[in-house]
């Protein structure tokens, strides 16, 4: 059987919540789909606001190496870490961004976007984008399932707020699930109503 | 005895001298036939085709004179339009349009008469009774007494009125020039002023659109108020002018007979998804009625709005389930006084409804939610599953993201109904602030589209339309948005006005239709 190996790396800076993300996809695979994960983190030399980035793997046999040279999934919230690891996704690699904060400046066919940010700030918390992030990839990747991530999701915020990080990790699994929609409304040429 | 119930009505001239030649043969004209004598077949209206069948009618025959040789000329014209048009509602409410025929003769055609009249007849054998049950309704024969007003008074709160006149001087009504002020009306039941002219009018004249309660600092609920006051008197024999001769409370007391299983989704268009196993009711409303009704007249079509909803939904991929036999919701029965009828239908509709299963019902009329949603439960009518208004349904799917809207080049008034509060309405009111950054539209909040349920139509509902479409016309706008058929209905009536009708008219169309129109995946 193929084993099927993928290779995430999430990246932004400092303060926004990218290593709690990280950690929670490799978690929910670990934990409970059955599989296994590493996971490494890394800051800049700026560690505080500065860039930063997780990097996670997750497989169904035993992982040799952690370390991620060409993902398989690059997910960015920060112009700087885009900037830095876009070339090194692979060429059928998928790309996720935060459509306010990154600009894509390659042409890419299959890339994802969702204004995470702005979708926090929305619900009353900007430190959430990266839970708003988490759902998005969970729907988009299908990397890990929705069951485990959203446990994961429970089990890792701070207490008193599981009820809204659940609320924001749902908003972007939903936003996943509508850009997955609308991308075979386009594909079937029925984009109306 | 014979089984059907055959009504004929007769016109006075020309057939008559058919019908009083075979009287004079002692011809076998089939025994089940009652002759009605009638000045002119253009004199029947839709209603009084309707109302016979409604009382028992199974068959009715309107016969006139052939075209052309009518005492007032257009009378065999009119006939056709009126027998067409309720045909057709007989077809919606499944009970077959060939129950209702037109015919003409000359005053010499006697055989054929005889023939037509047998044939008919047998046409009526053939079908078998009609399913209608009628609503037999006995009148309290004792005066009201205080103690009964006395009690919906103290129901609703009256006594708390501080007169402080903040209701007649925002009542729709009182701002189109009637003479009319809510305070009084209850102030004059108070002093026990229960059988003057003046109070029946105000009763049945009432718009009971909400505005005085919207504005009273005393939460006085006026509209449910006149509810109650108005099935006092009906049931006491205090009947309103009901509006098109009541055609329409007729049509939704025929609704409670358990056996007619009326077909008004038969004409819906093809690709519109559905699913049976659908834990999602969609719940349509009486449109396809209204648009037969007014057909020759306002050409409304509501029955649109039914349609886009369905398009919108089925844009989100939810493929709802429909009642094929959907009945009325009771609205207009409740809100015209006749809560006994208003309390079968809804028991009907909620065990119909109830033994399905379904977990939501989406209706896109505010009549049909806040009946449903509301009232059902108030009169202890359980509904089991939640009921929700569609712009709820689709901000929720909006905000899942991925879609949005194509600008809609026209300048909108979106006009708020009655029965729909956007204020009230998390939901829906957010759906039309994310409209609003992308369309030209503005919002107009609950202003009286000049009538509810079919009772009480006059000249100031009239001015109240007028002075509305003459003041969106003067602000430049060139599409009014409606999210209640019977504002489309009523406004529509306006602008037929022979006199000024031109400088009234605006396009109007419904907030989902303008949805459906424009909205896309991104
Ligand atoms: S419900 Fe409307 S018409 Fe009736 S009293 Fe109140 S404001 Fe006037
Ligand atoms: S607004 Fe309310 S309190 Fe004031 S007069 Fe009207 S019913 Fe009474």
């Amino acid at each position: 059987m193929n084993n099927l190996k993928k290779e995430i790396i999430i990246t932004g800076f400092g303060g926004q919540g990218i290593i709690l993300a990280g950690k929670i996809v490799g978690m929910a695979s670990a934990l409970y789909d059955n599989k296994e994960s590493t996971f490494v983190q890394s800051y800049g030399p700026e560690s505080r606001g500065g860039f930063c980035s997780a990097q996670v793997v997750i497989s169904d046999k035993t992982i040799d190496y952690p370390y991620i040279k060409k993902p398989d999934i690059l997910v960015c919230m920060s112009q700087g870490g885009y900037d830095k690891f876009i070339y090194n996704l692979k060429e059928d690699g998928t790309l996720i961004i935060d459509s306010d904060l990154v600009k894509s400046n390659i042409q890419r066919e299959e890339y994802f976007s969702i204004p995470a940010t702005r979708i926090a700030e929305e619900m009353g918390r900007k430190m959430m984008a990266n839970i708003i992030m988490v759902g998005f990839v969970t729907s988009v990747t299908h990397v890990v399932s929705l069951e485990a991530a959203k446990k994961t999701v429970l089990e890792s915020v701070p207490k008193g707020t599981e009820k809204l990080n659940t609320e924001a990790f749902i908003k972007g699994y939903d936003y996943g699930m509508a850009t997955l929609k609308s991308r075979e409304k386009k594909a079937s040429g029925n984009i109306g109503a | 005895m014979h089984k059907n119930n055959i009504i004929l009505y007769l016109c006075n001239w020309g057939p008559h001298v058919a019908f009083q030649d075979l009287l004079d043969k002692c011809a076998d004209i089939p025994h089940e036939i009652k002759m009605i004598r009638i000045p002119c077949t253009g004199r029947i209206s839709k209603t009084l085709l309707f109302k016979a069948f409604e009382i028992g009618a199974d068959g009715v025959a309107l016969v006139g004179c052939v075209a052309g040789t009518c005492r007032y000329g257009s009378g065999t014209n009119v006939a056709e339009k009126n027998v067409e048009d309720t045909r057709n509602i007989l077809d919606l409410l499944g009970i077959g349009k060939e129950r209702l025929e037109l015919a003409t003769f000359l005053p010499d055609d006697s055989n054929e008469l005889l023939e037509f009249l047998k044939r008919f007849s047998q046409n009526i054998q053939k079908i078998g009774k009609s399913p209608i049950v009628h609503q037999k309704i006995d009148f309290e024969k004792r005066l009201i007494s205080r103690e009964k007003i006395g009690s919906i008074l103290k129901k609703h709160n009256i006594y708390v009125c501080q007169d402080c006149g903040k209701c007649s001087s925002g009542c729709s009504l009182a701002l189109s020039g009637k003479t009319f002020s809510p305070r009084s009306v209850a102030n004059s039941l108070i002093a026990g002023d229960i059988y003057s002219e003046n109070v029946f009018k105000d009763i049945w004249s009432c718009l009971t659109c909400g505005k005085c309660y919207d504005i009273c600092p005393m939460a006085v609920n006026f509209p449910e108020f006149i509810r109650d006051i108005r099935e006092l008197f009906r049931t006491h024999g205090m009947s309103p002018r009901e509006t098109h001769g009541g055609f329409f409370q007729s049509l939704m007391r025929t609704m409670i007979s358990p056996d007619i299983k009326p077909l008004h989704w038969q004409y819906l268009p093809e690709g519109i998804r559905l699913n049976k196993e659908s834990k999602t009711l969609f719940f349509g409303g009486c449109s396809p009625y209204f648009d037969t009704f007014f057909r020759n007249h306002l050409t409304v079509s509501t029955f649109d709005i039914m349609v886009d909803s369905l398009k919108v939904l089925n844009f989100f991929d939810i493929e709802p389930a429909i009642l094929e036999n959907e009945r009325c919701c009771g609205h207009d029965l409740l809100w015209s006084g006749d809560l006994n009828s208003f309390l079968e239908l809804a028991k009907l509709n909620s065990n119909i409804i109830n033994s399905k299963g379904f977990d939501t019902i989406v209706t896109s009329c505010p009549e049909c939610l806040k009946t449903l949603l509301y009232d059902y439960p108030k009169y202890g009518i359980k509904l089991n599953p939640k009921v929700v208004h569609i712009y709820d349904l689709l901000e929720s799917e909006i905000d899942k993201g991925a879609v949005s809207f194509k600008k809609f080049d026209k300048k909108m008034l979106f006009k708020e109904a009655c029965r729909l509060d956007l204020g009230e309405n998390e939901q829906s009111k957010k759906l039309v602030e994310r409209f609003k950054k992308i369309q030209d539209i503005s919002v107009i909040p609950n202003e009286c589209c000049g009538n509810s349920s079919w009772v009480g139509c006059d000249a100031f509902s009239k001015a109240l339309q007028t002075k509305q479409l003459k003041q969106a016309r003067n602000m430049g706008f060139d599409l009014i948005v409606t999210s209640c058929p019977k504002c489309q209905i009523h406004l529509k009536c306006a602008m037929e006005d022979v006199f000024i009708g031109k400088e009234l008219e605006i396009e109007m169309m419904d907030l989902t239709s303008v949805i459906a129109k424009t909205i896309f995946w991104t």
